[in-house]
């Protein structure tokens, strides 16, 4: 059961102080650019933590870098050859500022990465780290975290929640590590009473209902569950798909990646995880040049199926978090919500 | 450029790149445009969305061809022909825009009587292009209210690129369709910032701004300006370095960021001449391999490790930010330049770019009024802009052209200098890919974009696959009377029989040892798109 | 600070003891795992496969070609297609390789013990079905009653495994039939697709389990003339070939609609394969 507390809107930046002296902090940061992005603080005084625009980035290059050492492998003579561990360095972290979608992003990757087969690298990440939520008061230009069904407001997966009441912020407790942060800092915090509880509410009530536009995610899945999608909407699609990867590349919830070999030496090297997405033609082209996927007619298929159908079949919820980072970043004009409404008008 | 700039008076695209998301109709030629301007492809695709008609002109079915109404796949090197063609379809049909040329251009009679004296069926022929085809892109493109046409390189890099270009000025001028919002003529440069290079004068003969040479006037404004006495006559081009120009002994080079033993024609000759120089400097990121030629190198540091700005095919000028601090031991461009000019005894000392951006605002009248803290926010301007009071320019020659008139300058038919004959029977044109950009320095060594597109392939068409034995996938001998090279076989239908097409970005695979030297006279553009070449067993 | 000995992306060392030619794309390559223990307790089911790594080169999924029951080595057959696998050509006995896994779901081979086996191959597509075989022949419990084996190679001096072939011909219950593409001087033997071949066998669509493997195009063709000749869909059982990385079913490169071919696969049913979108039945 969730404790609810008060801390006042003039105390946070004092609260995140104290938090700082012993734990890394990453929180979105404006810069000098005009740009906030999900960073760590360096400098809280002089830098700017900004909990009114959406970061431009998630918070998955923390728990999946984009590039990471796997391994090193050394090859000194023919008879010899040999992997080591890389070195992982991790910092207990606590990120801060985490909007609905990001945090059910971070709890689809938890599935991903931890559920089967534990990765240790996003394992040993996860284990050191701790989420304060933010609710959202309102949607940006792009969001759709209603139609996805895990916004504008968080219900579990956090460790601290907090939610803007105006000149003060309702703090609430998820699990034990959030307890234990407001135990520690208790001079920050106040208990919570029900008023603030229905004020929180009326809160959510707005937020849902400030949705410029209806995206009908459900509709879209339901057809998918159907049967397959008109062969012409993946044909239109693939065609205006840019092969940027952008998607795949903001996206929360994206977890594909390649692994390829940094020779160092002729004797030695780095064997490197990164980043990589379905859209890509070389993400299926096989040695000998055939490719199972075409281009030209299906580029984009496996990414809209992926998120929008298979994971509602094996994990019961769409991958897709509504953030709306791909509707902002797509060149080509071919982001989910163009596919969802393509769905929907067959 | 050279085309437009006789034709119109000024040689960049008319129209902003969003005007085109609102054409009616869009001719689209020598441009491969979703892989080499995605950004200019997305707004065409989106005209074509809502309700536009699409005609490319390409002798390949490109990915946008594929999504055009309709492919006019001419042989290459025909596009004189095939444009006088849709212009005699619209003069026969009464599509012209009399009022237009009356008032707005002249020496339309030359044209006219051009066009008076060629067959349709002849000129069909020439180009390999049905004749109903043509009159189908004739009467659509007149018919339209607001229509665009989009050219790249294989336009211009051909013997008579100028000549090409002047025909596609006098198509628009012939139906009205330019000095009008969504309306023009519009060719899409072929690197980010080759228009901005252009504009400050890195041509052999223009100061900033297209200010001529040797016009006395402009040459004692910059005589005056940087206190020296500066040259009455043009410079040689590009080609005329690497290729060597009659009467000209060149013997020294500074090469920035290019990389000429790979990307221009006929390498051989390219590497001689780059080898007789008595001193070869060259900046670059990587140890290219024009940079393994040289007495000395200098590491430059790259876009990000810099501010400034770059000017792109729609003339806009935007910022550019310096996001990394420069690597060690490199420096960037202007800080060689400096540093090189010092010791050479001519003090430059600008401390910042925003200094060096306040002399051209002086000496540049198109960027007159150009300065970092107007460029700072929103999206850039595009010149001309005369002064700080001025907003920028969307698109040209409204109301009049820069030259007063625009004149049509009609062309016949000139072949290729080298066209496929028994020996060398195959065409082979040359173009890019979208991964790779230009001779790989950057692409290729991202992982990721090598895998995407990590060799050489030649285009072959069954029929011909079939004619000399060859397999897809197969490494077949490629030569031509200059140069021999191994590459890949990749048999489609893109390519038409008779015609064969590779990149230029794999050092592995130079195709420029094969390509000729012939260019545009005019324009110095070498003839990229066509030359002759023979297919052999490995 | 180190990380568990389980992680699941490191390598194990190999060593190659002893490498055949098979023909000249392809040989089969004859590893022990470099650390005994390791070795000893290597095992894996017929139709599994490892991630092989070949220094700069990253990896590349194999088939396990050798059988369990004949534990201490085990094979990997290479066929030459690309940097990697050209490059574990140029290695000879005595060099190192790295290996991960077993991966893939295997073969059913349960369900084959007194069935009626076809084994269906083309190339290099013998090496999964080779495990099968050897397993058949050496342990009673998967022990079919009887095993045909039908191989079609490009040419004559392209056919692979002769010494399997050889050894196999003289086990009861085993019968062996070879085809190649086009014949050369010499060659008396059928000529054909090995699609043809397929005339040659007395199917008992309630007694026959099909297994097949090969290139694309003739795994499709060969599963059409199964079915069509009465074969229940799920006893038509195939293996196919992904671009492969990880190997443990979370990058997706291998993804085949819903399912990802080093988890779910790589041995599926026809009647699996129908649900789906799959390059080699379209």
């Amino acid at each position: 059961m969730a404790d609810q507390y008060l801390l006042k809107k003039d105390h946070l930046k004092p609260f995140i102080r104290k938090l700082a002296k012993d734990y890394r902090i990453v929180a979105p940061l404006l810069n000098e650019h005009g740009d906030t992005m999900f960073n760590p603080v360096a400098d809280l005084d002089r830098e700017e933590v900004d909990l009114d625009n959406q970061p431009q980035n998630s918070i998955k290059q923390f728990f999946f870098p984009q590039t990471e050492a796997i391994c090193e492998y050394s090859c000194a003579e023919p008879g010899r050859y040999e992997f080591r561990e890389a070195e992982l360095r991790t910092d207990p972290t606590i990120f801060f500022g985490v909007r609905p979608c990001d945090l059910s992003a971070v709890l689809y990757l938890d599935v991903i990465f931890l559920r089967d087969a534990k990765d240790p690298f996003y394992l040993r990440r996860r284990e050191v780290s701790i989420l304060i939520g933010l609710n959202c008061n309102r949607p940006f230009e792009n969001c759709f975290c209603n139609a996805t069904k895990n916004g504008p407001h968080q219900e579990f997966g956090f460790d601290l929640q907090l939610t803007d009441l105006g000149d003060r912020f309702l703090v609430e407790v998820g699990r034990a590590r959030g307890e234990e942060l407001v135990n520690r800092w208790h001079q920050f915090f106040v208990p919570a009473t029900a008023s603030d509880s229905q004020t929180q509410y009326q809160a959510l009530l707005e937020a849902r209902g400030s949705f410029p536009r209806q995206i009908h995610v459900d509709q879209a899945i339901k057809r998918l569950r159907e049967g397959e999608a008109d062969p012409q909407i993946w044909q239109f699609l693939s065609q205006r798909c840019q092969d940027c990867g952008g998607c795949a590349y903001v996206c929360p919830t994206c977890t594909c990646f390649t692994i390829s070999d940094h020779p160092a030496s002729a004797t030695a090297g780095t064997r490197l995880r990164s980043w990589d997405a379905c859209t890509f033609s070389g993400f299926t082209r096989m040695a000998g040049g055939h490719n199972p996927v075409r281009r030209d007619s299906a580029a984009i298929r496996q990414r809209f199926l992926h998120k929008l159908l298979y994971d509602v079949e094996k994990h019961g919820r769409p991958s897709c978090v509504g953030c709306g980072r791909c509707v902002g970043i797509c060149f080509g004009g071919t982001d989910i919500v163009r596919f969802i409404n393509l769905v929907g008008q067959e | 450029m050279a085309g437009l700039a006789t034709t119109f008076g000024s040689g960049a695209m008319t129209n902003s790149i969003n005007e085109i998301e609102r054409a009616e109709v869009i001719l689209v030629s020598g441009s491969n445009t979703t892989e080499a301007h995605p950004q200019i492809a997305r707004r065409m695709l989106d005209a074509v969305d809502r309700g536009a008609k699409l005609i490319v002109i390409d002798p390949r079915r490109t990915p946008l061809a594929t999504m055009a109404h309709l492919h006019l796949a001419l042989r290459p090197g025909t596009d004189i022909p095939l444009l006088n063609g849709m212009m005699k379809v619209i003069i026969d049909e009464n599509l012209a825009d009399d009022l237009f040329i009356e008032m707005r251009t002249e020496n339309y009679h030359a044209l006219r009587d051009l066009l008076n004296r060629l067959d349709l069926e002849e000129l069909a022929a020439t180009t390999g292009v049905g004749l109903n085809l043509i009159r189908q892109a004739a009467q659509l493109y007149a018919r339209a209210q607001k229509a665009v046409i989009c050219y790249c390189l294989g336009i211009t890099q051909h013997v008579c690129g100028t000549d090409n270009v002047q025909t596609i000025a006098n198509l628009a001028m012939l139906t009205g369709h330019v000095e009008k919002e969504n309306t023009g003529v519009d060719p899409l440069r072929g690197q980010n910032n080759v228009q901005g290079a252009c504009d400050m004068g890195a041509l052999p003969n223009v100061f900033p701004s297209y200010q001529q040479v040797d016009n006395p006037e402009y040459r004692e404004k910059f005589e005056q300006a940087w206190g020296v006495k500066l040259p009455a006559k043009p410079g040689i081009r590009l080609v005329g370095m690497t290729h060597g120009e009659p009467g000209v002994t060149l013997r020294g080079m500074y090469i920035m960021g290019e990389n000429p033993m790979l990307s221009d024609p006929v390498l051989e000759l390219v590497q001689e001449n780059l080898k007789n120089l008595e001193f070869l400097a060259v900046a670059d990121l990587f140890l290219t391999e024009t940079a393994q030629l040289a007495d000395v190198v200098f590491p430059a540091a790259t876009f990000a490790e810099k501010t400034g700005t770059f000017t792109n095919s729609e003339r806009r000028v935007q910022m550019v930010r310096q996001a990394i601090p420069v690597q060690p031991d490199c420096r960037t461009d202007g800080a060689i330049i400096m540093e090189l000019s010092r010791r050479l005894g001519y003090e430059m000392a600008y401390d910042s770019p925003a200094e060096i951006m306040e002399e051209i605002a002086l000496l540049a009248p198109i960027y007159g009024g150009m300065h970092h803290d107007r460029l700072e926010t929103g999206w850039g301007m595009q010149w001309p802009c005369w002064d700080r009071q001025h907003p920028g320019t969307p698109f040209l020659h409204k109301y009049y052209f820069t030259r007063g008139k625009g004149r049509f300058i009609p062309a016949g038919h000139i072949s290729p200098a080298e066209v496929p004959d028994d020996e060398y029977p195959l065409l082979l044109m040359t173009g890019r890919i979208y991964h790779q950009y230009h001779t790989g320095t950057m692409t290729r060594r991202s992982h990721t974009l090598h895998r995407e597109n990590p060799e050489a392939l030649l285009q072959l068409n069954p029929a011909d696959a079939d004619r000399f034995l060859v397999r897809n996938g197969e490494t077949v001998r490629l030569a031509s009377r200059r140069g021999t090279i191994e590459v890949k076989a990749e048999i489609t239908e893109a390519v038409a029989a008779g015609a064969v097409y590779t990149t230029f970005h794999f050092p592995e695979a130079p195709i420029n040892l094969l390509t000729i030297g012939a260019k545009d006279e005019k324009a110095g553009c070498p003839e990229y798109k066509v030359c002759a070449v023979r297919i052999d067993k490995v | 600070m180190p990380l568990s000995l389980n992680h699941p992306y490191l390598p194990k060392p190999a060593k190659i003891l002893e490498i055949v030619e098979e023909n000249p794309q392809i040989k089969t390559f004859v590893l022990a795992l470099a650390e005994p223990e390791v070795n000893r307790a290597f095992t894996y089911a017929p139709g599994q496969f490892l991630m092989l790594s070949v220094p700069h080169c990253g990896e590349a999924p194999i088939s396990i070609a050798s059988s369990p029951a004949e534990p201490g080595t085990f094979h990997l057959a290479i066929r030459k297609a690309g940097k990697l696998t050209e490059a574990m050509h140029r290695l000879n006995p005595g060099d190192m390789v790295g290996v991960r896994g077993p991966y893939g779901r295997p073969f059913p081979m349960a369900e084959l013990a007194g069935r009626e086996l076809v084994c269906v191959a083309g190339g290099i597509g013998l090496a999964p079905l080779r495990s099968v075989i050897k397993t058949c022949l050496a342990d009673d419990r998967y022990r079919p009653k009887k095993i045909t084996l039908l191989y079609g190679s490009r040419c004559p001096d392209e056919i692979a495994f002769l010494r399997d072939l050889d050894e196999w011909k003289n086990r009861e219950g085993f019968v062996g039939h070879l085809t190649v593409d086009r014949c050369t001087e010499g060659w008396e033997g059928s000529v054909g697709l090995v699609t043809t071949l397929l005339d040659r066998v007395e199917f008992k669509p309630d007694r026959n389990t099909a297994l097949v493997c090969g290139p694309s195009l003739m795994i499709r063709a060969v599963l059409a003339e199964l079915s069509h000749r009465g074969l229940p869909e799920e006893r038509i059982i195939t293996t196919l070939e992904r671009h492969m990385k990880c190997g443990v079913g979370v990058c997706r490169h291998c993804h085949l609609d819903s399912k990802l071919v080093c988890k779910d696969g790589p041995v599926f049913t026809l009647a699996e394969l129908r649900e789906l979108s799959v390059m080699e039945l379209n």
